[in-house]
């Protein structure tokens, strides 16, 4: 067999022997993913309302900024970010240490690293997620922004209770796919010496020298949360239908 | 013939005979199995139980080559089917070219001469979206017409068009019905029915209820039912066959 | 002190032929890729189906840079025929292709089945064989279909090909941070000098052929816009 010298079982046991490292990593992607995903949220919301009612120069800057940000890699964002910036924010941890049986764990709330990582995932991600919103308020249609304003709405309280209401159940969907894939993007981040997951893997290799088994194990935890999230999403999408909508 | 989609029966044993240069109208109410009837008689839809015989060949026998049998069976249908990617021109000669295997040339002269026989050769160069629905229509029987068929069916080739459009295919229809063509046509176009067809079959959940000579249907239909559906079809389609005779007579 | 023009010079000269190599190569195994598994989901029996619909969701679940590190590292004996020098270079490649096939995959599997089903009975009862239909009606017309979702897709592969970089192959991304290594303090400046490069050779061309091609598609009545 030219794959394996070695037992592939005990291979698979040895790297399981790891798992504080592996779990410490896995809480690290998904507190990266869910910082990424909810600012990503917020920011994308911000944008794609810009982008629809902000009128010329606010609707074309943030259009400029969607557009930019779908046409670069996450790596140039990231290293822009780290590198290109010149942020002065200096070495520091804001830490937990806790112990599960006889492995102590260390899980890294924050410091420089995470917080850029989280700041260019957030960037990236509010782009992809406004053009999905956009797309939702779009297909809702000017009819009903105007029946609104007919019976004495302003406009921003259409927008409000008329438009964003409708538009972010239509928007469950194809939002989820981007929801549901964002934790496979965080592992750029490990670029920038983050220990998360796959960060985490690197070492377990150097220290191992198993370098499939490892990749494999790390690459089914990704396909585990991704189906578990996109189950998740999908149940919320059934629980919040409307009929007709 | 019978055909069946799950529970439902479309087809309940309708039987008929067809005859070289006769024009057969079939009518009846929605969902009474007219399309589903033709889509039989070619093949795409083969029927449950039953037999269609082609000049005296069995094609619903196992092992007959259904694409030769459909070179000789045209169709035309009511949202015309015309392939968006290719122009009028095209639309006619690919079947001479991959299914006939006409040389490029050849498939051209005739697919010209086919939409020349349907006043579309002008229109030869346009794409499909580019022409009214009359036009895509005209296009369609050209394309039906330019494989030589022994036999055409017409699957409501009216019904999806727009009034002021519907004169120009019911035209091109009368001029290839008395050219000798043989067609099965579902219709509602009684004014058509009156001027060529040669026999009116009545189709009702998927049985024939009456058939005779158009004379027969509009002098002294038997069932009530024929004459129910009949009443409703003039105060739909009545101005329709004032225009057939419009036609008829400019003809002459 | 290098000014803008030497940055620029310098990456493109160091890595847009690489990572042009990249996205080419990898396109073009996720399209064979892409048409095959396509096929199996559309016409396949059950089996082949779910054969394929796993490989989707497989490739589509892992990380880019995860896939990359199987195949560099995890099985480099894959790649026992290309010199080994070259052999990241064609785990990437390889990794790149195979999870573009999964994307271009569910591409074409929509381009097909959106093409009008009146339309291959009209070909059919013009006696054509289900394979002549495929071939004459439903390809050109799902391929033409295609074309905006399929240049979003080499917009992604060319982003992803960046990925080299974390395996040592001067691409541009490389490229320019081995510039910004080099001459510290042009990190902003040169990561910008990417950035911009990267946009100028997807934008351009997912806008030609997104908007420009659903436009045509659009008047030539196809997929129903």
């Amino acid at each position: 067999m030219i794959f394996q010298q070695n037992n592939p079982i005990g291979e698979i046991f040895t790297i399981l022997g790891y798992w504080d490292r592996i779990l410490s990593g896995f809480l690290t992607t998904m507190w990266l993913y869910v910082w990424a995903l909810m600012i990503g949220f917020f920011l994308g919301l911000l944008l794609s309302l810009f982008r629809q009612y902000g009128g010329r120069i606010l609707s074309r800057v943030s259009g400029g900024y969607i557009e930019f940000i779908r046409g670069t890699p996450l790596i140039a964002q990231l290293f822009f970010i780290f590198y290109g910036l010149n942020i002065p924010v200096g070495t520091w941890n804001v830490l937990a240490r806790f112990s599960i049986f006889d492995k102590n764990i260390t899980f890294i709330f924050l410091n420089h690293r995470i917080l850029f990582g989280i700041i260019a995932l957030s960037l990236n991600s509010a782009a992809y997620q406004a053009e999905y919103l956009r797309s939702s308020i779009m297909s809702i249609g000017a009819g009903q922004l105007m029946a609104a304003q007919s019976i004495g709405m302003s406009r921003v309280a259409g927008i409000r209770h008329i438009i964003l209401p409708q538009a972010l159940r239509r928007v469950i969907p194809a939002w989820s796919n981007e929801a549901a894939y964002l934790p496979k993007y965080t592992v750029v981040v490990s670029l920038i010496g983050a220990t998360e997951l796959f960060g985490q893997a690197k070492s377990i290799v150097a220290d191992s020298f198993i370098s499939l088994t490892t990749y494999i194990i790390v690459a089914i935890i990704f396909l585990i949360t991704i189906a578990i999230i996109s189950k998740g999403l999908d149940t919320l999408h059934k629980r919040t239908e409307i009929p007709g909508l | 013939m019978w055909k069946s989609y799950e529970d439902l029966q479309v087809l309940k044993g309708v039987s008929f005979e067809l005859a070289e240069k006769e024009v057969k109208v079939i009518f009846g109410p929605s969902g009474s199995g007219k399309s589903t009837l033709l889509r039989c008689i070619n093949m795409l839809n083969p029927p449950d139980k039953g037999e269609i015989f082609l000049h005296g060949k069995n094609i619903t026998a196992s092992g007959v080559n259904l694409n030769e049998i459909r070179t000789r069976i045209g169709m035309v249908f009511q949202h015309f089917n015309l392939f968006a990617h290719l122009k009028a021109i095209d639309n006619v000669s690919i079947g001479l070219r991959r299914v006939k295997g006409f040389s490029k040339e050849e498939a051209r002269e005739k697919a010209l001469e086919a939409l020349e026989r349907v006043k579309m050769a002008e229109w030869a160069d346009h794409y499909p979206a580019q022409l009214s629905g009359g036009q895509q229509q005209r296009v369609g029987i050209a394309r039906a017409l330019s494989m030589e068929p022994d036999i055409i069916l017409f699957d409501e080739p009216t019904s999806a068009l727009d009034p002021e459009l519907i004169g120009e295919v019911l035209q091109v229809m009368l001029d290839i019905a008395k050219a000798g063509t043989t067609m099965v046509v579902v219709t509602h176009e009684m004014g058509f029915a009156k001027a060529v067809a040669t026999e009116m079959i009545f189709l009702s959940e998927g049985a024939v209820i009456e058939r005779g000579t158009p004379k027969h249907f509009f002098m002294k239909p038997e069932s009530e039912r024929v004459r129910k559906f009949l009443k409703q079809l003039e105060v739909l389609y009545g101005t329709h066959e004032q225009m057939i005779d419009l036609l008829e007579e400019e003809e002459k | 002190m290098p000014d803008l023009a030497d940055i620029l010079i310098y990456i493109v000269t160091k890595g847009l032929a690489q990572t042009l190599l990249m996205t080419v190569l990898g396109l073009l195994i996720g399209f064979v890729l892409g048409i095959i598994l396509a096929l199996m989901r559309v016409y396949a029996g059950k089996e082949l189906n779910w054969l394929a619909s796993g490989y989707e969701k497989i490739f589509r679940g892992i990380p880019i840079l995860v896939l990359i590190y199987i195949f560099a590292f995890g099985v480099p004996e894959l790649f026992w025929y290309v010199d080994p020098l070259q052999r990241p270079l064609a785990s990437i490649i390889f990794a790149l292709g195979l999870r573009s096939g999964a994307y271009q995959s569910q591409i074409f599997r929509g381009a097909i089945l959106s093409v009008n089903p009146g339309q291959i009975e009209a070909a059919r009862a013009l006696g054509m064989s289900g394979l002549q239909t495929f071939r004459h009606v439903v390809l050109p017309q799902a391929l033409r279909l295609a074309m905006p979702s399929w240049s979003n897709e080499y917009s992604v592969v060319i982003k992803d090909s960046s990925f080299a970089y974390a395996v040592g192959i001067v691409e541009l991304t490389r490229a320019a941070y081995n510039f910004s290594y080099a001459f510290r303090g042009f990190w902003t400046v040169s990561i910008g000098v990417l950035a911009i490069l990267y946009f100028l050779l997807t934008y351009p061309i997912t806008k030609l052929f997104g908007e420009h091609q659903t436009k045509k598609l659009k008047k030539l009545g196809m997929g129903g816009g």
